[in-house]
């Protein structure tokens, strides 16, 4: 892998200001003072943590000024060749990279050859993708400008599946369900970053690095507690390790809500990163309003089974049922809680009879999502630990067994999957939102 | 001879009450229910009681059906076309709940609050995006629709729900039991059966 340093004299020369703004391949470079309207907020994000001494895999952003300018003539900037041929690397992914976060609305790309057409093919699907209707769509509904356009992150690849001591994941610094201080991720060992977001794998957590990867694991704290220091917020970074060696593929300031949010903001004051006035400041009426919505009440001694995403927000607690027909049966008796790996139409009535849902598969954006919400029943989707194993009448995680009736909660909005009858809580409560209020109303006292 | 109408029209539908099988299989309540019996004395459908009862399918009618509606395919002799046509439906399918997601949660400031549809602009938005989304999904229906006939129903019932909620009727959306993401969700259904392919 070749060592990415500051630009050559040469690339310098050929960034000579010219009419327009400038489509030409820039090396991910510490050294790049351009902000997100050149580089993206991904190609921003890597030249950051290569700032910050983080490591990062060699590669060149194509500025969305090339997007833009592809979508009106269909010409792709001519370095681009050269610029894939001088990372000296076999193969490359291509990915886009709004200069506001798109996740999940344009195309990628893995495993590319950089001197094959088929580079010049991935970033010209990836500047089209920008027009794909869903991403049209997406823009329309969070009030993005249409005429923008994506950069595009040309970078060496680095595999997660290469040998027993590689793997990927996704890490927040703080935990984003009540934003206490220490690391809460997923894990895949031996497996590719796609794999990890896309639900259909049973993730491990975080703390499993520790054990298996000790040098891993202290560079990712590490690197953790860089970035928040630079961004003063919570991160959330996207890394690959590779035979031993973490590489950090994307990092994400802030992304926390309701009391999480309020947690973090009076702990980085107290911590001393951010003042009590900016504490204040980030956190905006909507988010206090978030922070009051009934959630499990979080205590050291809280059985959580398991945890998703959480896809219909609310509390609530029931005996788990594996099948529709079991939930309709069941729901005559007591509160019911649905578990299964997704839903159809078949599990129409096993949805209406049960007080909550979990999938064990499938995002935010899923039918069950879609249809919990309207019955305005508490959700949580890609809960990947759990295994549903309704012939048996088992529901399975890596520790341990749970027979159907077995009595949890379900946190819709953190994703909790919780042993038992777990308490919730209300505002009062709060000591953090207390202090914070007591911020806000000028008055320091604690 | 099994009523593949009624049985296929429940098998997509999940589990429900007798009106939203007539509604959906485009006959009176009454023929629905004597045809619900008829398939009830073979085993392949079952009525459960209770408060959360219905109409569903047995496990022999689920198999049944499924034969069925291979051999119906085979005769029709358009897979090929059927299958080009889920390859389309599952380009909308995300962009569709996205839709349904951003009806029902709305983000601001980053964080995902529900739409408590108390902006009127926000919610026209939305609902231009189905109407934009519903005009590329009728060219994946009129594909179906010539492949197999009985696909007709979807676009019939997609139209209605639509055009309630661009009516004002909002809930049509992805609230109701007939709503747009509803009848969409057993559309998918159907063309994983039709096809054989599991979910």
């Amino acid at each position: 892998m070749t060592p990415t340093g500051p630009p050559s004299p040469r690339s310098h020369d050929r960034s000579l200001p010219l009419a327009g703004p400038d489509r030409r391949a820039r090396p991910l470079s510490p050294a790049d003072p351009a902000g997100p309207d050149v580089l993206g907020g991904k190609g921003h994000g890597l030249v950051t943590m290569m700032r910050l001494g983080m490591p990062v895999p060699p590669g060149f952003v194509i500025p969305p000024a090339a997007c833009r300018a592809y979508l009106r003539d269909g010409t792709l900037p001519e370095d681009l060749e050269a610029a894939a041929r001088d990372l000296r690397v076999p193969l490359v992914s291509v990915r886009s990279g709004a200069e506001v976060s798109m996740p999940g609305m344009m195309d990628t790309f893995l495993d590319v050859d950089p001197c094959s057409p088929r580079l010049r093919a991935a970033v010209e699907e990836v500047f089209a993708s920008w027009l794909a209707p869903r991403a049209v769509t997406y823009r329309e509904l969070h009030g993005i400008p249409h005429d923008l356009g994506t950069a595009v992150v040309v970078q060496a690849m680095v595999s997660g599946e290469h040998d027993e001591h590689s793997g990927s994941g996704v890490a927040f610094s703080r935990d984003p369900s009540s934003g206490v201080k220490r690391p809460y991720g997923d894990l895949l060992f031996e497996r590719p970053g796609s794999d990890v977001v896309s639900g259909s794998v049973a993730t491990r957590p975080l703390a499993g690095l520790e054990e298996r990867e000790p040098g891993v694991w202290a560079a990712l704290l590490d690197g953790l507690d860089r970035v928040e220091r630079h961004y003063r917020d919570v991160c959330h970074v996207e890394f690959t390790f590779e035979s031993g060696r973490l590489w950090f593929l994307q990092v994400r300031p802030g992304g926390l809500a309701g009391r999480a949010a309020v947690r973090v903001a009076v702990d980085l004051a107290d911590e001393g990163l951010i003042d009590r006035a900016t504490a204040v400041r980030r956190l905006s009426a909507r988010q206090l309003r978030a922070a009051r919505t009934a959630r499990i009440r979080l205590t050291d001694d809280l059985d959580v089974i398991a945890r998703g995403t959480g896809a219909g927000p609310g509390v609530a607690t029931g005996r788990i049922a594996l099948t529709a027909d079991r939930a309709a049966r069941m729901a005559s008796d007591g509160p019911v809680i649905l578990v299964r790996p997704h839903t159809s139409p078949l599990d129409m009535h096993g949805l209406a009879a049960a007080a909550g849902i979990v999938t064990t598969v499938g995002g935010p954006t899923s039918h069950a999502a879609v249809v919990a919400r309207a019955m305005g029943k508490p959700a949580i989707v890609g809960a990947g630990a759990l295994s549903v194993d309704p012939a048996a009448g088992l529901l399975r995680t890596a520790g341990r067994v749970l027979p159907e009736g077995t009595p949890v909660t379900i946190d819709g909005t953190g994703g909790e999957v919780v042993a038992g009858a777990a308490d919730t809580t209300t505002d009062e409560s709060d000591p953090y939102l207390e202090r914070l209020l007591g911020w806000s109303a000028n008055n320091p006292g604690d | 001879m099994t009523d593949l109408r009624v049985l296929h029209t429940l098998r997509c539908l999940g589990f429900t009450d007798l009106a939203r099988v007539a509604d959906a299989a485009a006959l009176s309540e009454a023929d629905t229910e004597s045809r619900l019996i008829d398939l009830a004395v073979d085993g392949l459908v079952t009525r459960t009681p209770g408060p959360f009862g219905g109409w569903g399918l047995t496990e022999a009618g689920k198999a049944e059906d499924a034969r069925l509606v291979a051999a119906e395919l085979t005769a029709a002799g358009t897979r090929e076309s059927v299958a080009g046509a889920f390859e389309r439906f599952l380009v909308l399918n995300p962009e569709l709940l996205d839709l349904c997601t951003a009806w029902h949660m709305r983000p601001a400031d980053g964080v995902a609050e529900l739409n408590d549809h108390t902006d009127a602009a926000y919610d026209s938005r939305v609902l231009a995006r189905f109407v934009d989304l519903d005009r590329r999904a009728a060219d994946v229906c009129t594909t179906l629709e010539t492949a197999l006939p009985r696909f007709a129903s979807y676009r019939r019932r997609l139209s209605a729900a639509l055009g309630r909620a661009t009516a004002g009727e909002l809930e049509h959306l992805a609230d109701t039991t007939t709503s747009y993401h509803n009848v969409w969700f057993q559309l998918h259904e159907d063309l994983l059966v039709t096809l054989g392919i599991p979910r």
